[in-house]
């Protein structure tokens, strides 16, 4: 770390040196009687070019960018759902970068070629009716088409699951700082639960005197999901906003103390299947908080198991009912 | 001749307790970027934290003390930190330092007036924010640390001090702070309304009004439709906090008991908040789009390209700016349905950003571009703003953030199309308006170097940032490492340090050139940059009422440069043609 | 719009006062609004947000206000045509009726809020709930704004009474109407809010 600081200090060395070195050239202009306001054509010529040389460090830099570390971003979507998002982020990606391109060509092309020149003669052309009737025109026509789109996936997203489906209710909880998950059971319901019922190893605030409540399964650490099939979630908090952020299902919803919010999505690639495709043996799924929530916001996590489903049915026959639990 | 005389004051009313517009202006540039500097300092020292995690460093050390042991900062002070610098460089340096500055600098120089409608609540204005600007600085150093729930301060995590220390005495102080900033942002914003409104020098139409005064003119308004209803947002805030109310509060258990409050909402909260902080995105960048404006028109000796769509895009944008604040809330549970509605009306503000856009690329085109940092500046903005402004496309969209919400992705698009393009826009204002604060010139070839240095290290340290985000890494952690998702990603955020430390350093360059050429530097003379607008008719010395003798009165718009008659030859001689110049025969007054 | 040109144009403080006073008034009042607004809008936003949303019933003594005020913007008006037609002396009797009754308000408003204690609605405390401490705060804030119109009030009444306003001088008697009509209009939608809405 002495190595950042020493950076620093000669950052700072070569920075006065310079400004004495401008400011001795300064005097020594004035001296001979030049204007210092003035910006010669020697200048004006020099940062015309500069402009051209950071418009290909600009480019070079995304370029390189993009090929150390296009790699590391997240992998394909584990959600039905989330190809949809990700075809919809490409279709963006794909005007969006056209339009990066073109227009700071343009920007820095022009500040370029049209650098100061004595003899040149700026062009007095206020405005222009067609002009920019057309830039009006294609950026909506191209932002309907976003639009139409984007909204078409989002309503799907958020249609909640037909309770009449085969699904699986899971309930996931926020605290500072960890999740809890809760399984509906046998019933498909979830017991009535309020902070008022928090006590000692019940941190989930289930009241214990509803029958829907004893077969409800609760787990911390980690959840398991099956494959394929639809999973309803519903999201609670009982101290402050969490947000509950599952990045390789392209999922998030804010969990809101006093409220409950919701979000589902049918997974699609098992956990087994996802080490393979990542090339990663220690791959895991992971639910983390994403909405500053308190010192160890950082570090409020539970893994994710997605599997075939009877894997999933195994799992959860061998974890304790509530009642059992009490 | 001048009936009035300009009589000596002394020292305490000339600097201090002034009314004086050009003064306040300075007030505010200065203290503005003094608590510029301190945002950027807390910057640099959580990068290092980000960049190399839990090591020990010997500046951190020194300049936290008990905030971070060792030399290592704690976890909770981490967001004090992020939660501070996002409140000052938000409020502090980019809303009152830039509006502050330029709206008070340039609103009577360029419509010809003596002065703001009122220098009294002008300068009420400014004590405010000095006094808001103290109390900020003062809540750092209170028992438990400074407000630390991001800039955003949502409840309950700001409600509580049991979350987190910061919403102790930290929070307190910073509610007090913003509630006499809101009421020094409104006084000012008066004063500017109706000073353009009602003291426009004779001739000086809407439509001759320079497009930095539009700029200014409609961020007033905005920000007095909306700060207000921050403050009413805060005080709902204040009341939860300390006087037992729960407007916000519902259902908490924490700290191993069961709160009194329900029936309250935190969403509430986020829709009042989001009311005033969409909006705010603009008040913050409108002023530096319209500097830009001038500059570029300026510079590049030629009228600004489609002067009225560039006015009738800032409406556009003032009053869309008012009815998108729910994309903020796309992942809060929200009905669908509004979402949707969130998305549409977001997306269309992409239409006259996209118009503002092109229009400075025709005004560049055949120009004939002289470079001074301000034109380096103006260049750059518009190059921020596009690279910044893209990624909206992708935030605004309900679908697409779901996945980005809240990540890094989020922190570099906003730090580059908010961030960067008003920085850059209030240093091309200091740049090309220097000569008007203090009579002198600055260091061109320095500036330029700046600038350099400045616009390389800054998309060094946001660009990837957007590479984190598709990677999913959250916001506000105070570090990465504790994901094994996240450890492949670790060389992004030492390389993002580094460029945030160049770039603390390359300010270093502003700072000398900016303090050198005030008390040094070459004194300057009337018209430096050979400009039209009203300005630059003023004495170079600061006089009370701004011109000897009368106001000039207006004859032209403020963008006739290189205007040509039939033969090709400059009307006039020259090319430019300040707006005091009556018409010449045979030429026509541009329908701009 | 057509630009206004100073008259005289040198640098006249009276007439850039005279310019400017109104407009800084009235944009404050937008303000103003937009801060009641914000409430406002609260109360609907909390209020589609809960499931168990307390109905109250506004204290009569709320109505009761809502008629003081009526008649007081009334009598202040009265002052303001007689002060235009040069009639001094109305002006001081408009003033001080004005101010009793402005003073009326807070009291009747004061008697609103004992009785809706009364009724067990809390402004804070484990008993309130958001509707009743929008209640509170709603009106209590009115009651705060119209402190400065009371602090107006006695500023053109002392005035009035130095004979420092005639036909040709009504700035401050218009400004201060203005501003206390404003009042009573906000009142008059925050009752009716309140009442029918909340």
């Amino acid at each position: 770390m002495m190595m950042v600081i020493l950076v620093g200090v000669t950052v700072l060395l070569i920075a006065i040196s310079v400004a004495q070195i401008l400011k001795i050239a300064e005097l020594n202009a004035i001296s001979k009687g030049s204007n210092v306001y003035e910006i010669s054509d020697k200048e004006n010529k020099l940062q015309g070019t500069l402009m051209m040389v950071f418009l290909l460090f600009y480019f070079g830099f995304f370029a390189w960018q993009y090929y150390k570390w296009g790699d590391l971003m997240l992998p394909v979507s584990a959600s039905e759902h989330g190809v949809g998002i990700d075809k919809l982020m490409n279709i963006t990606w794909l005007l969006i970068i056209p339009v990066f391109i073109i227009t700071h060509i343009l920007l820095f092309w022009f500040a370029y070629k049209y650098a100061y020149k004595k003899n040149n003669k700026a062009e007095y052309f206020s405005h222009s009716n067609k002009l920019e009737l057309i830039w009006t025109l294609v950026p909506s026509l191209a932002l309907t088409v976003l639009i139409l789109y984007g909204l078409n996936n989002w309503n799907k997203i958020m249609t909640p699951v037909n309770p009449e489906e085969e699904h699986v209710l899971l309930e996931v909880v926020g605290q500072q700082f960890s999740w809890g998950a809760r399984y509906a059971g046998k019933d498909g319901k979830l017991g009535r639960a309020h902070v008022n019922y928090i006590e000692g190893t019940n941190f989930m605030g289930i009241d214990a005197s509803d029958k829907n409540a004893d077969d409800d399964v609760v787990v911390k650490g980690e959840f398991h999901i099956p494959v394929n099939v639809p999973v309803q979630f519903v999201f609670r908090s009982n101290d402050i906003i969490h947000s509950a952020y599952m990045p390789h299902f392209r999922a998030q919803m804010n969990c809101v103390p006093g409220m409950k919010t919701q979000f589902n999505f049918v997974p699609t690639i098992t956990t087994k299947e996802m080490k393979k495709i990542t090339n990663n043996e220690n791959f895991e799924y992971i639910l983390l908080c994403n909405k500053i929530c308190g010192a160890a916001h950082y570090n409020m996590q539970m893994n994710i198991v997605v599997e075939s489903k009877e894997d999933y049915e195994k799992w959860l026959a061998s974890q304790k009912t509530f009642k059992e639990n009490i | 001749m001048s009936t009035h005389h300009h009589h000596d004051q002394d020292f305490l009313f000339k600097y201090v307790f002034s009314t004086d517009h050009k003064m306040i202006s300075k007030q505010f540039l200065i203290t503005g970027f003094i608590m510029g500097f301190i945002g950027m300092i807390m910057s640099t020292l959580f990068r290092l934290q980000l960049g190399w995690p839990g090591e020990s460093f010997w500046i951190i050390d020194k300049l936290l003390g008990s905030w971070a042991e060792n030399g290592v900062m704690a976890p909770d002070k981490y967001l004090a930190l992020v939660t501070m610098h996002g409140t000052i460089m938000v409020f502090f340096l980019l809303t009152a330092g830039l509006s502050g500055t330029f709206s008070n600098l340039l609103i009577p120089l360029q419509i010809g007036a003596r002065d703001m409608a009122s220098g009294f609540l002008n300068m009420l204005s400014y004590w405010f924010f000095f006094l808001s600007s103290v109390i900020m600085l003062i809540s750092l150093g209170v028992e438990g640390g400074a407000a630390s729930a991001g800039w955003t301060i949502y409840p309950p995590l700001s409600a509580l001090p049991q979350a987190i220390p910061g919403s102790g005495l930290g929070m307190t102080l910073w509610l007090i702070s913003m509630a006499i900033f809101i009421v020094s942002s409104l006084l000012g914003s008066l004063n500017y309304i109706v000073t353009i409104l009602n003291l426009r020098t004779k001739g000086m139409s809407m439509t001759r009004m320079p497009l930095t005064i539009w700029a200014f003119f409609l961020t007033a308004i905005i920000g007095v439709v909306s700060f207000p209803v921050l403050l009413s947002a805060a005080l709902l805030l204040i009341f939860d906090r300390s006087f037992g109310t729960s407007f916000y509060l519902s259902d908490i258990y924490i700290g191993g008991q069961v709160l009194e409050h329900t029936g309250g909402s935190p969403i509430l909260f986020e829709h009042l908040f989001w009311f005033l902080g969409h909006p705010e995105v603009y008040i913050v960048l409108l002023p530096a789009l319209g500097i830009t404006s001038e500059i570029i028109s300026t510079m590049s000796r030629k009228p600004i390209f489609g002067y009225r769509a560039m006015i009738g895009s800032m409406l556009a944008i003032a009053f869309l700016s008012t009815i998108v604040w729910g994309h903020h809330m796309f992942v809060t549970g929200m009905n669908p349905f509004l979402g949707a509605v969130f998305t549409f009306t977001t997306l269309l503000i992409a239409i006259p950003s996209a118009v503002k856009v092109f229009n400075y690329l025709t005004t560049l085109w055949k120009g004939n571009i002289k470079f001074s940092p301000a034109t380096l500046f103006s260049i750059g903005l518009v190059s921020t703003f596009i690279s910044g402004g893209l990624t909206g496309l992708i935030l605004g969209d309900s679908a697409l953030d779901i996945n980005v919400h809240d990540t890094y992705f989020v922190v570099g698009h906003f730090h580059i199309v908010m961030g960067l393009s008003a920085i850059f826009g209030m240093f091309a204002g200091v740049y090309h308006w220097f000569p008007k604060l203090f009579g002198r010139m600055m260091n061109n070839r320095l500036g330029s170097i700046h600038f350099w240095v400045t616009i390389v290290c800054a998309y060094g340290v946001f660009f990837p940032m957007h590479f984190l985000g598709l990677a999913g890494v959250p916001r506000r952690y105070y570090t990465n490492s504790e994901f094994p998702l996240f450890d492949n990603l670790m060389d992004i955020n030492v390389l993002i340090s580094m460029f945030a430390i160049a770039i603390a350093f390359g300010q270093l360059l502003f700072l000398y050139n900016f303090v050198y050429s005030a008390l040094r530097g070459p004194k300057a003379p009337q018209n430096p940059w050979e400009s039209n607008s009203l300005e630059w008719t003023t004495p170079v010395e600061h006089i009370h009422g701004n011109w000897y003798g009368d106001i000039p009165e207006v004859h032209r718009w403020p963008y006739d440069y290189s205007k040509v008659d039939k033969n090709g030859e400059y009307i006039g001689g020259k090319d430019f043609i300040p707006q005091t110049t009556p018409l010449f025969e045979n030429e026509t007054e541009e329908a701009h | 719009m057509t630009t206004i040109t100073l008259q005289d144009n040198i640098l006249s403080k009276d007439e850039i006062r005279k310019k400017t006073a109104k407009p800084l008034l009235w944009i404050g009042i937008v303000s103003i609004v937009m801060f009641f607004g914000g409430w406002t809008s609260a109360v609907i936003v909390s209020k589609g947000a809960s499931s168990n949303w307390l109905n109250i019933n506004l204290p009569i003594s709320f109505t009761i206000s809502t008629i003081i005020i009526i008649l007081s913007s009334l009598s202040f008006h009265y002052g303001l045509i007689a002060i235009k037609n040069n009639k001094t002396s109305q002006l001081k009797w408009s003033v001080i009726i004005t101010l009793l009754l402005g003073l009326g308000f807070v009291l009747s408003q004061y008697l609103g809020w004992k009785e809706l204690y009364q009724n067990g609605v809390f402004a804070t405390g484990s008993k309130s709930t958001s509707a009743s401490s929008f209640i509170y705060l709603i009106t209590v804030f009115h009651v705060l704004h119209l402190l400065a119109g009371i602090i107006s009030l006695i500023i053109v009444g002392s005035k009035s009474f130095l004979e420092k306003y005639s036909s040709q001088n009504t700035l401050g008697v218009e400004l201060s109407v203005i501003y206390w009509h404003f009042l009573g209009g906000l009142w008059i939608y925050l009752f009716l809010f309140l009442k029918y809405i909340a």
